[in-house]
């Protein structure tokens, strides 16, 4: 079994390290496409880096980082006995379960029932209605909810024109969860779609053929060829889910924030910019954004592990 | 021989932009060390310097400016274009001088290099490069500007942002002291400054010394009152002026609201009335001790009457979804009939709006009340201006002088020919008189109407809606009406620089945001009461009020 397949080359028989100049001139193409990205990603993802040092500061923008003093671990001290931030933590890992288990499966739900519609042109359809929400912006989404659902939106002017009591779901903290799934749901799901599809289309259509002709019925079919099929991609979806799981999203809760009050609607994200850029913070906001980077990147460091554990790739194969 | 400089300045720009990060410590380490802050100066002294006043009595306005107590009088109106357009500067202002300016500006930015432009710099005897920004992202440009050290000759900086833009750090650092040039009797060379209110130079001062030109001044500066539908009520037979207590205006919410037809009341008016109940604007002394807003039983009073007026229904569910944003729009389309704002918005652009919307539309204001309908009315003021603007530091003493000549002319009183050519440009190019009034031309809409010089200097503000004669009347009979009730809160027109964490107390987002949840009928007055607790102690709040007792009240006093 040293070679047997022949997609994962066996580190072993890898062919001696060439020098390094010789690799150059042979990739050298490869590196000059790349090389506009490296230098983005140095440029907006890199050097911002160093702005982190504010987080151990009392930065003062006029001072500049230079000479604004230096304050250890006081900013993380001051937010882990602020009751806020912990509850802003709280509500992003609820929402962001919450999301997990209504809105995940439902790309893939999606995309199943799009792959078995024949009609390429009823495919096309459905395809561009339920991709459209997504270039909406949040601002738009949710004031199409407020103007459906709101307090004085046309549901309720029906209940009350009817003598049936209102029921404004919009400004009801208990079901806010409830109500951000929809919303992302109504607008992401169809986007969510297109990385299934995609490896939807990639399964070899001569199993279908073949277990048909051994006598597998539709259910079968999906469950021994379909789904295996999109197991790979399903975990590498659920590993960058996981890894993200503190970001939830920002406008959405930003715009919703004062309707359900913050104690229910504050994330992470806007808990740095109301207690960090909003009242010129901006140390205590760093140091909130830091420790969310670093809960992050251990999040994806795990889920990653799991995969691997698991037998499937992950982010890279191992 | 121009593109060059330009292309080169606009490459210094980009690279102080995208290295403002990466260089941040390179850049301050050129710098001297830690900014020196301007804070609060000594009364005595701030007295000594303000420059004199003298009114101008060039142009008689159709209503007179009343005046109530010190620093406070009504704005005066017209009722017409004055006919007679008088000149108020001899000469051309200008030596021939080059100056940059930035301004924002809410709306389309105007083509670069127009005519109007060009006969304003014809008039000036300057050439003043005119760059207004956008006034939406005004407070995050000018941060770049300082922090990299390239202010432009002029700059506008409106005081509602001068803790996020830290002027108390940039004056005398990056921005020049006018001192030598307006105090006292200097500023008599300067006629049109010299007729601005003293008020609003004190706004401009900063530790003693003279530093921001104001615009649009006025001795009827309050934060906003509560607005009401006048069309409808009177149609409806309520006369406004009969409500006197916070028990009137609760009953009005029953009387008006009539949710199957989708019109409530109220829409958020909390803001606007909460010093009604007797609650300082932000400040007090009791019996010489300094207490904070969040600490006094009216703030709590003026929460729970808001609380009861949201769990009653009166207020429109869109302004309890925290929509603030279509406020004018529900107002207008008279889903609500009683809302709340600046006064700055009671002007005929508003009448025209509102009428596009309703044809019958007329805004009224109540009379400013006492919420136990028994107390003194009264309205805190505001500063004596809110749009400054400031000369750089590097300019040399004639400079400033050419700039200050060229303010004088920008800050022509209403009705000039001076104050037509800044407003309303060349006649025939830029505006025509139809029936008395001016009246924009196509190139005057593109060019003139976004406004642009007067953020750099203006006179005193009057009321004015050329055309209709109603908003004026209106207007001007509600100040008169309610002049009275102005009163100076504590520290009035102080400009404080306090530390970054005193600061961020001042904000005060914890209590604040319990605050809306209250008036919003989400959370009781018990649950702010743990808010303020906590803001006390964790929050900074105590040593906030301890900061400002020692160092504002027991070194400069109230400053009432």
């Amino acid at each position: 079994m040293t070679t047997a397949t022949p997609t994962r080359p066996d580190r072993g028989t890898r062919p001696a390290r060439q020098s390094w100049r010789v690799r150059l001139r042979r990739d050298r193409s490869l590196v000059l496409m790349t090389l506009p990205a490296v230098v983005l990603l140095l440029v907006f993802n890199y050097v911002p880096l160093f702005g982190l040092v504010t987080a151990f500061q009392e930065y003062d923008p006029l001072a500049g980082i230079w000479y604004s003093t230096w304050a250890g671990l006081d900013q993380f001290q001051r937010l882990f006995g602020d009751a806020n931030f912990w509850n802003a933590v709280q509500n992003t890992l609820y929402l962001s379960f919450v999301q997990l288990v209504l809105f995940f499966p439902v790309p893939i739900a999606l995309a199943l029932l799009l792959n078995s519609v024949l009609s390429l042109r009823i495919r096309n359809f459905i395809q561009s209605v339920v991709y459209l929400p997504h270039f909406f912006s949040w601002v738009l989404a949710i004031t199409i909810f407020q103007q459906m659902l709101g307090g004085a939106g046309a549901l309720n002017h029906f209940l009350r024109n009817n003598d049936v009591g209102t029921w404004d779901v919009m400004t009801n903290p208990d079901t806010f969860a409830l109500l951000v799934s929809a919303q992302v749901i109504w607008k992401e799901a169809g986007w969510g779609i297109i990385v299934f599809l995609a490896a939807l289309a990639a399964i070899n259509t001569d199993l279908y053929e073949a277990a048909a002709a051994d006598g597998a019925g539709r259910w079968r079919r999906l469950w021994h060829i379909t789904l295996p099929g999109l197991r790979g991609v399903i975990v590498l979806m659920l590993v960058l889910r996981l890894g993200n799981a503190l970001t939830v999203g920002f406008e959405q809760f930003l715009i919703q924030r004062n309707a359900v009050g913050y104690d229910t609607a504050d994330v992470l994200d806007t808990f740095s910019f109301y207690y960090g850029i909003a009242t010129g913070d901006y140390s205590y906001g760093a140091a909130a954004g830091l420790f969310k980077s670093v809960i992050s990147l251990l999040l994806i460091w795990g889920a990653n592990k799991l995969a691997h554990a698991f037998g499937e790739d992950g982010l890279y194969r191992r | 021989m121009g593109n060059e400089l330009n292309r080169r300045s606009f490459l210094n720009a980009a690279v102080s932009a995208a290295g403002l990060v990466a260089m941040g410590p390179l850049l301050s380490a050129c710098g001297s060390g830690p900014a020196q802050r301007a804070g609060v100066g000594s009364e005595a002294a701030l007295k000594a310097v303000l420059p004199a006043y003298v009114p101008n009595t060039s142009i008689k306005p159709d209503i007179p400016s009343i005046a109530g107590g010190p620093d406070v009088m009504t704005n005066p109106g017209f009722l017409s274009y004055p006919a007679n357009r008088v000149a108020t500067v001899s000469g051309i202002p200008g030596k021939g001088g080059t100056y940059s300016a930035v301004t924002p500006l809410w709306g389309t930015i105007p083509p670069a290099d127009n005519a109007f432009y060009a006969a304003m710099n014809k008039a000036l005897g300057v050439q003043l490069e005119m760059k207004p920004a956008d006034g939406n992202n005004y407070n995050t440009i000018i941060p770049t500007m300082t922090a990299s050290k390239r202010l432009p000759d002029w700059i506008q900086l409106p005081t509602w942002w001068n803790s996020q833009m830290n002027v108390g750090g940039l004056v005398g650092n990056q921005l020049a002291d006018l001192t030598p040039h307006l105090s006292g009797d200097n500023i008599k060379k300067y006629p049109n400054l010299a007729a601005i209110p003293t008020a609003a130079w004190r706004t401009g001062a900063w530790g003693e010394k003279l530093y921001g030109i104001p615009s649009f001044a006025t001795g009827f500066q309050i934060a906003g009152t509560l607005y009401f539908r006048r069309d409808v009520f009177d149609a409806k037979g309520i006369t406004a002026d009969q409500v006197k207590s916070a028990d009137d205006l609760m009953k009005l919410g029953k009387e008006l609201t009539d949710a199957k037809n989708g019109v409530w009341a109220f829409d958020d008016v909390y803001r606007y009335l909460y010093t009604s109940f007797g609650a300082p604007l932000k400040w007090r002394v009791d019996n010489g001790k300094l207490v904070h807003l969040f600490e006094t039983e009216e703030f709590y009073a003026a929460l729970d009457w808001n609380n009861r007026l949201a769990a009653a229904g009166y207020v429109h569910p869109d302004a309890l979804a925290g929509d603030n944003a279509n406020g004018n729009t529900r107002f207008f389309g008279g889903k609500t009939l009683i809302s709340s704002g600046g006064t700055g918005t009671w002007n005929l652009a508003d009448l025209q709006a509102g009428r596009a919307a309703d044809p019958d539309y007329r805004r009224g204001a109540f009379n400013i009340i006492a919420a136990d309908g028994k107390s003194t009315p009264r309205v805190d003021m505001g500063a004596g201006a809110s749009i400054m603007s400031y000369l750089n530091i590097n300019m040399k003493p004639e400079q400033i002088e050419e700039c200050l000549a060229v303010a004088n002319y920008l800050a022509a009183p209403y009705g000039s020919a001076e104050f037509t050519m800044v407003n309303f440009g060349v006649e025939g190019t830029h505006f025509t008189m139809v029936d008395g009034v001016p009246t924009a031309t196509e190139a005057g809409k593109k060019e003139v109407q976004a406004q642009t010089y007067p953020f750099l200097a203006a006179p005193a503000a009057v009321v004015n809606s050329p055309g209709v004669e109603l908003v004026t009347r209106d207007y001007t009979s509600w100040q008169a009406a309610n002049v009275k009730a102005l009163a100076k809160p504590v520290f009035w027109n102080m400009n404080i620089s306090m530390p970054q964490a005193q600061a961020t107390a001042d904000a005060g987002q914890q209590v604040e945001d319990a605050m809306r949840d209250c008036i919003h009928g989400k959370k009781s007055v018990a649950e702010v009461k743990e808010a303020v607790a906590s803001w006390k102690t964790s929050g900074g709040g105590d040593k906030l009020i301890q900061w400002t007792n020692d160092n504002v009240l027991q070194k400069h006093g109230t400053g009432q």
